[in-house]
């Protein structure tokens, strides 16, 4: 009994010693792991670009993506990566990646636990990546800053061109009645990266609506929804 | 007695007196630790780092049951998180990420109105609304407030409809402008969720809060005062910051809905929101609460401690500096 406190002692020592030297030593001090958790974060956030034939090094496995981990933390707080360019909670849109705050949690935990790997049985099954399939070239509208609509239009997506790197601007929708609409929160967009923010919910706006917030050398498509198969005018 | 003992102390001993509390925290290791069998006799200093490594290691292995919001908290026994206080779960559960719906009426809002927000939480496999919900510090639903020139602030809960089971609540809006809502919920059988939402009330000017530099004058609230000290003094964005703070008078402290303290901290662009509890606190007037400033900006940082029935709500500026070598 003495034994085992003493020993449960020293263990509760070690551990507490642990909590604050865990970045000098990398001791292991989270219950995040890479097999049980990291590896679907990534798979889901990171692997479209990330893998053997993506458009950037691999991060697909525990071996691959361990090295990176300091650099992973560095972009995941400056919001650079995953280069999606835009604030969470500002518009909606269903082909969102940027990560969760409970998944910059998991990793920002994970990295600063010591990386651990876990037990690759718990590994889930491999992405697959389809092709994806820009949206086709419909009839876009273009508008600038201060733009009025003419003419009412359904919009089902944005694309932002021409954006300067770095900036921070909320895009917003001002109708008529007096109503503000939430278009778009641009953070760290990229045009190399640029792609187009598919919404939630198609969004009607009447003639004599204003775009604000739009920098002054760039331009935002509105994409209107997709033409039901078979039905033309 | 001991609390009252401690309120006479010079507020100044802040490092000595969270040693006892570290050991404290350190006791949930503890039961890991006897679980896990481990053998080792030899002291930290004598241990090579892959030594150490591996004995923390079985010491995790050891603790099965985990705080799904404090992730470094484990124990080989069911209980509550000395942290958060909540329940600990068996394995970490995956991380499974709900989608929320707002509707925000009226659809024209006006500074000095009010708004009704309802909310339908839904699951991500079948897509269906939600209605049960762990019960997290006290609540079942927490939503974070705050306009965006950081002047207005709110921690609410907003209630249950009896019949739609979904909830709502109405809100001042004192300004014009932005205003970011934070929902803070978990599911049962997911994981906790933190899901942000904006809308804006027309007639304001869309620009960042001008967040100072204010974080070392004591701030007063309702019925006690708050003093604040970080290490490292000039807190890094990327690194731990330890935030101390001390409340006198030291007596009479209750835990407001379920923790010793709360604290949410927001950047001046509205971008990083953290919300956290104590790290170390036992009812007496020192709390310890770690924090990660993720980027180079300017915090604002609300605490909220209840003493004596009353809650109080306070908030400190803080700077973090940009690593450079
Ligand atoms: C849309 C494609 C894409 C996605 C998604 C993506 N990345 Fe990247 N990432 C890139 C490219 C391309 C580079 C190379 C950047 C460069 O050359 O500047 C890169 C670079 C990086 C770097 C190195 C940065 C440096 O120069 O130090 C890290 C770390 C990184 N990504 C992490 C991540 C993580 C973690 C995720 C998921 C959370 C992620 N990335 C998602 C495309 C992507």
């Amino acid at each position: 009994m003495t034994t085992a406190c003493i020993r449960t002692g020293l263990g509760a020592a070690i551990l507490a010693g642990a909590a604050v030297a865990a970045e000098a030593h990398d001791a292991l001090t989270t219950s995040v792991n890479w097999s049980r958790t990291v590896s679907r974060i990534v798979y889901e956030r990171c692997a479209s670009c990330h893998r053997d034939g993506g458009t950037a090094f691999s991060l697909t496995t525990y071996a691959e993506a361990r090295p990176w981990a300091v650099a992973i933390r560095e972009e995941i707080f400056a919001r650079t990566m995953p280069p999606w360019g835009a604030v969470k909670g500002f518009g909606e849109f269903r082909n969102d990646r940027a990560m969760y705050p409970s998944q910059i949690n998991l990793m920002v935990s994970w990295i600063e636990g010591g990386a651990p790997e876990g037990d690759p049985e718990d590994l889930p099954e491999p992405p697959e990546y389809p092709e994806e399939n820009a949206p086709a070239a419909e009839t876009v509208r273009v508008v600038r800053n201060g733009a009025t609509l003419e003419s009412p239009v359904v919009i089902d997506g944005l694309f932002p061109r021409d954006v300067p790197d770095g900036g921070s601007y909320q895009i917003v929708a001002e109708l008529p009645d007096g109503r503000v609409e939430p278009l778009v929160w641009l953070y760290e967009y990229r045009n190399e990266y640029g792609h187009a923010f598919l919404l939630e919910k198609p969004l009607e706006l009447p003639a004599g609506t204003v775009f604000r917030g739009i920098p002054a050398e760039s331009s935002l498509d509105l994409i209107p929804p997709p033409s039901e198969p078979g039905v033309r005018d | 007695m001991r609390l009252l003992k401690r309120a006479t102390e010079k507020p100044r001993r802040r490092r000595a007196a969270v040693g006892p509390l570290m050991a404290g925290v350190a006791a949930l290791g503890l039961v890991a630790a006897c679980a896990g069998g481990d053998d080792s006799r030899a002291g930290p200093g004598a241990m090579t780092d892959a030594e150490r490594e591996a004995q923390v290691q079985a010491l995790f292995d050891a603790g099965v049951y985990f705080c799904p919001m404090d992730l470094d908290v484990r124990s080989s026994e069911p209980g509550f998180c000395p942290r958060c206080r909540m329940a600990l779960v068996m394995g970490l559960p995956e991380p499974v990420d709900y989608t929320m719906d707002v509707t925000v009426t009226p659809e024209l809002l006006e500074p000095g109105g009010t708004a009704r927000l309802d909310f339908v939480v839904r699951d991500p496999w079948e897509d269906r609304p939600v209605t049960d919900f762990e019960i997290m510090h006290e609540r079942p639903f927490h939503l974070f407030v705050m306009s965006q020139d950081l002047g207005h602030f709110a921690h609410v809960h907003p209630t249950r409809d009896s019949e739609t089971e979904n909830f709502h609540i109405d809100l001042d809006l004192p300004r014009a402008g932005l205003y970011q809502v934070l929902a803070d919920f978990y599911p049962v059988g997911g994981t906790p969720q933190l899901i942000a939402r904006s809308f804006i009330v027309p007639g304001g000017r869309l620009e960042p809060a001008a967040v100072g530099v204010d974080y070392t004058a004591p701030r007063q609230g309702e019925n006690l005062q708050v003093e604040l000290v970080t290490e490292p003094a000039e807190p890094i964005a990327g690194q731990e910051t330890e935030l101390y703070f001390t409340v006198t008078p030291g007596e009479g402290l209750e835990p407001y809905i379920g923790a010793w303290g709360h604290m949410l901290a927001v950047s001046d662009d509205l971008i990083d929101t953290v919300h956290g509890h104590p790290f170390i606190a036992d009812g007496g007037p020192e709390m310890l609460f770690h924090l990660t400033f993720p980027r180079p900006r300017n915090y604002r940082v609300w605490v909220q401690f209840q003493r004596d029935g009353v809650v109080n709500t306070v908030h400190f500026d803080i700077p973090a500096k940009e690593l450079t070598f």
